[in-house]
């Protein structure tokens, strides 16, 4: 198929995957919008939507990993495309957590009258940042060289050991993540309290909604590495895994730094 | 008919700006931590006293002393 094409470009065939991500976004948006204001059926439209937002990200994964690693379509110059599209991507993630970081510098640098002038506010408890932020804080890069040390395996062909480095990669995540919830379970302020509580609450949680995201990803690279798919030269998914984990790993230090230490202080 | 004398809180370089509700909230708090060391007839505390009431906007004063009663006032007294 690819032998009989003079060129090596890839022309999609049609397909309804998105399209119907548009449908299902489109049901997200207006459903949730519907939940959060006096309509009925709003909580049903929302997970309608991303139920269907979900399956449609899995069959149109599914059909690229078909066309690439199964059918061979793409070549060097049409791994670019997703290379450079996953860094912008990327790119676009740091502009949104760097909005969610300048609210939380905003209100907490210079403290308005109406809080007291003071940081944290009056009556909010702050988590101790030397106990499960700490911890956490050096979980999330232990996994991140765990990363790169499957990233070298694979490069050098030693397939079982990518597996297991993924695996250590994966479960120092789930334990980060697990950490995570129970200190928002146990945690002392919750996203209504005051400020404090909406750009702490957001800032860690999208934070953590990320990490979450980056560990599904790698699990799928996981799953692909053990069934074979991922070649020393070609793994453009893994690498894309990667870059996503690295850049979930630095996030993580500056809520650390100005909001969970300075900000508690 | 004798002079009237006209006086505010003096510029403080602690507030530059245009915007002074910090320094009116700043000199409110300034004085209850004063009372709170000297005592309510300490005349130190009487220059605070003067300069918040010259900045502060007399709902603002309102609404803190309520505060201030109700033990929710939000500032470091």
């Amino acid at each position: 198929m690819i032998e009989s094409q003079r060129h090596s470009y890839h022309l999609v065939d049609p397909s309804p995957w998105p399209i119907s991500g548009s449908l299902g976004a489109l049901a997200t948006t207006v459903g949730g919008v519907m939940y959060m204001h006096p309509f009925q059926g709003g909580a049903t439209l929302l997970s309608l939507g991303l139920i269907f937002l979900l399956y449609t990200m899995f069959v149109w994964w599914r059909d690229v990993l078909r066309e690439s690693t199964l059918e061979g379509h793409h070549t060097k110059v049409v791994q670019l495309g997703p290379r450079y599209g996953f860094i912008l991507f990327i790119v676009s993630e740091v502009m949104f957590l760097f909005a969610l970081f300048w609210a939380s510098s905003h209100s907490s640098l210079a403290p308005t009258v109406e809080i007291g002038g003071i940081w944290p506010p009056k009556g909010i408890g702050v988590l101790d940042p030397r106990e499960i932020p700490f911890l956490n804080t050096l979980i999330l890069p232990s996994s991140g060289a765990a990363v790169t040390w499957a990233h070298h395996a694979i490069l050098a062909g030693k397939e079982k050991r990518a597996v297991y480095a993924l695996v250590a990669t994966v479960s120092l995540a789930l334990v980060f993540t697990g950490f995570q919830g129970m200190e928002y379970y146990q945690a002392p302020s919750t996203i209504s309290d005051s400020i404090y509580g909406s750009t702490f609450f957001l800032a860690t949680g999208f934070h953590g909604f990320h990490v979450i995201i980056g560990t599904l990803f790698l699990i799928v690279c996981g799953i692909r590495q053990y069934l074979g798919h991922l070649t020393k030269e070609h793994h453009v998914g893994f690498e894309a895994a990667a870059w996503y984990w690295h850049f979930v790993d630095v996030v993580r230090l500056f809520p650390f730094v100005s909001i969970y230490w300075w900000g508690g202080i | 008919m004798g002079e009237i004398e006209l006086k505010t809180a003096p510029a403080d370089f602690r507030f530059p700006t245009t915007n002074q509700s910090r320094h009116c909230f700043t000199r409110y708090i300034e004085f209850h931590r004063c009372v709170a060391a000297k005592g309510d007839e300490a005349t130190e505390c009487e220059k605070f006293a003067k300069y918040y009431r010259s900045l502060c906007p007399g709902e603002w004063v309102d609404r803190w002393n309520e505060q201030r009663e109700n033990g929710i006032f939000p500032g470091p007294l």
